[in-house]
């Protein structure tokens, strides 16, 4: 129906001896919650670390709205329109909120260094005006009244937050969640799950790796399931729950049990 | 212990405007009235006590603000400053007495030589990390050293005499024993480092040095073009280094390769580590101290090196992020939480 955004092609990565990813070709449609599954070690933040550019792929292809994207800087990917968060919280701790969003939204600033030295009006404006749209996101994320807390002093859960809003500071297309409701309880996971379909309906696309499946099932559009570096399945949230091959995955069926 | 640091802190955000610039020019008066104190207990018996003044305690304050930028401010470890000192002052000495530049003039080019020598150590040396960054920083300050020992332009180890003074400006006389004259023109550069650092340091160049510090990789990822960053730092830093030198070349009159040994770039990291990394006011106290104490405390001079050693180490033990560490104490919000 919708165009993709991203597209991998036949994406294998290997380290050494061991294959992360396997021939892996999967697209991020516009505008639509995109799951990906997996059991642990299955290759799921590999995904993330191929795409933001942390590692080279081995074969195949990566393609950001019809341009290839591999092999490019990690920061010009990010211009590009991709930001991520990371599944072990990756905040600069000493600065606070709102500076850890704004270090994000300077990415698409035309002054630099030396009009920020001489204070010339362009960077000026920007400052105004990025220092505005980080208190925005703060909001919109929930955690505005943290904004001149230092990062490493927040509680968990406005932690694994402020690392969402500091991925929508950098003004992605597409943003990549790395377990964000990971160590939640219940009733955080609600309020998560109400604030990623926000995120969608802000005109953002999104790719979610979760663990919580009863999360991933209801926000999801489509879910795309790893196992083994492999992709098994790519579906609809209700057709992959029914998906034999996925709940042998999940269930753990030695494939020489048999 | 107690925290010099979020006192001076709490002091200076209770202050309005007018407070604020009372307490920085009374802290600027204070700072110019220092010559005038020789006859005090500040006097220094081991040299006279008014060119201790501008070297070193004022020259290392000035390479400190700038080691700073590099080490405290982007966490990038550069053991070969030194180099860029060198690099000003062997500018100075060469066009000083080689065309007739004068010291103004030659300022600039020094500063240029230097940040250029920053670019060229930058480029290739800032793709490594860590200790393979020391290392080769290291190796650029003695291969400095070492071109300028067996450059015969430079002098070799002979080096450069009859550099001239700075000419008077302003109706004021440069003569090479009038050192509060130096004192004050150091204090000037001093402030314009001040200012430049303080000035970044609260726009984009600061987020990304302080990213970059923090975590290098997720700031790579957060779309901080963090090489370009780090090799501004470097140039930055560079660029206050090779003005220091200059003026150093201007006041001596003669410069020799030994002038520039490792000890200096140790001495002025032992600076900023001391007075806290990252805090220029930090770094400032630290080599006031640093470069006072030797000349005030016989028994310091003659060991220098090893007190200095001692002290670092002691420092790392008891006061790991220096005598005023970086920030941050919190804002505290009162209108916003509390009833
Ligand atoms: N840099 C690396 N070097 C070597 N092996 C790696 C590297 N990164 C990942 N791997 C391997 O790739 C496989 C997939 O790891 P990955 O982190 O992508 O899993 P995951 O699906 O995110 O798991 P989890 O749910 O535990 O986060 C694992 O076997 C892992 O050991
Ligand atoms: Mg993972």
């Amino acid at each position: 129906m919708s165009t993709s955004i991203l597209s991998l092609k036949s994406v294998t990565m290997r380290f050494g001896g061991v294959t992360a990813l396997n021939d892996v070709t999967f697209d991020v449609k516009e505008k639509e919650i995109l799951g990906l599954i997996g059991p642990n070690g299955a290759g799921k933040t590999t995904v993330f670390n191929v795409i933001t550019g942390v590692y080279h792929i081995t074969s195949g292809s990566i393609d950001l709205q019809g341009k290839s994207i591999s092999g490019m800087k990690r920061y010009k990917i990010t211009k590009g329109g991709i930001a991520r968060t990371f599944q072990n919280i990756r905040l600069w701790g000493d600065m606070t909120a709102l500076e850890n969003v704004m270090t994000a939204t300077d990415t698409h600033k035309r002054s630099g260094l030396v009009g920020g030295l001489f204070g010339s009006p362009v960077s000026r404006r920007e400052e105004k005006r990025d220092k505005k749209r980080a208190q925005e996101l703060l909001d919109f994320i929930g955690i505005g009244e943290y904004a001149d807390r230092l990062a490493r002093n927040l509680p968990y859960g406005v932690q694994r937050r402020l690392e969402i809003a500091r991925a929508l500071g950098t003004e992605p297309k597409l943003i990549l969640l790395d377990e964000p409701a990971a160590g939640f309880n219940p009733a955080e996971k609600v309020e998560l799950a109400k604030v990623i379909r926000k995120i969608r309906d802000a005109g953002y696309t999104i790719l979610l790796i979760e663990h919580d499946m009863s999360l991933v099932m209801k926000v999801s559009d489509r879910v795309v399931v790893l196992d083994f570096g492999q992709k098994i399945a790519d579906n609809t949230p209700q057709k992959v729950q029914d998906d034999p091959r996925v709940i042998e995955a999940y269930l753990g069926v030695p494939e020489d049990a048999s | 212990m107690i925290n010099l640091r979020d006192k001076g802190a709490a002091i200076w955000e209770n202050q309005g405007r007018f407070g604020r610039i009372g307490i920085a020019l009374g802290a600027m008066t204070v700072a110019a009235a220092l010559p005038f104190m020789g006859g005090t207990i500040l006097n220094t018996p081991i040299a006279d006590y008014e060119s201790v003044l501008v070297y070193p305690i004022a020259m290392f304050v000035l390479m400190a603000i700038g080691l700073n930028i590099v080490i405290g401010k982007s966490g990038l470890l550069d053991l070969g400053y030194v180099a860029f000192f060198a690099i000003g002052a062997y500018t100075m000495g060469l066009l000083g007495t080689r065309t007739g530049l004068n010291t103004w003039e030659i300022l600039p080019i020094g500063i240029a030589m230097a940040m250029f020598s920053g670019i060229i150590l930058g480029v290739p040396a800032l793709k490594l990390r860590g200790d393979y960054l020391a290392i080769i920083t290291l190796g650029f300050g003695e291969i400095v050293r070492i071109v300028a020992l067996n450059l015969g332009t430079l002098g070799r180890s002979e080096g450069i005499i009859n550099i001239p003074t700075p000419p008077g400006i302003f109706g004021i006389e440069y003569r090479f024993d009038s050192h509060r004259i130096y004192y004050w023109t150091l204090l000037m550069l001093i402030l314009l480092a001040i200012w430049m650092v303080r000035r970044l340091s609260v726009r984009r160049a600061g987020r990304a040095w302080e990213s970059i510090r923090q975590d290098e990789d997720a700031a790579e990822l957060l779309g901080v073009p963090t090489f370009k960053y780090k090799v501004w730092a470097f140039v930055l830093g560079a660029s206050v280094g090779g003005a220091a030198g200059v003026f150093y070349a201007s006041k001596t009159l003669f410069i020799a390769p030994d002038n520039f040994t490792l000890q200096i770039s140790i001495l002025i990291l032992a600076c900023v580590v001391f007075g806290g990394m990252g805090n220029i006011w930090g770094v400032i106290l630290g080599a006031v101290i640093l470069g006072y104490l030797p000349d005030r405390i016989r028994f310091i001079s003659d060991a220098r090196l090893l007190v200095f050693g001692l002290v670092l180490v002691i420092m790392m033990n008891l006061r790991p992020d220096g005598l005023l560490p970086r920030k941050k104490r919190e804002k505290v919000l009162p209108n916003k939480e509390k009833p």
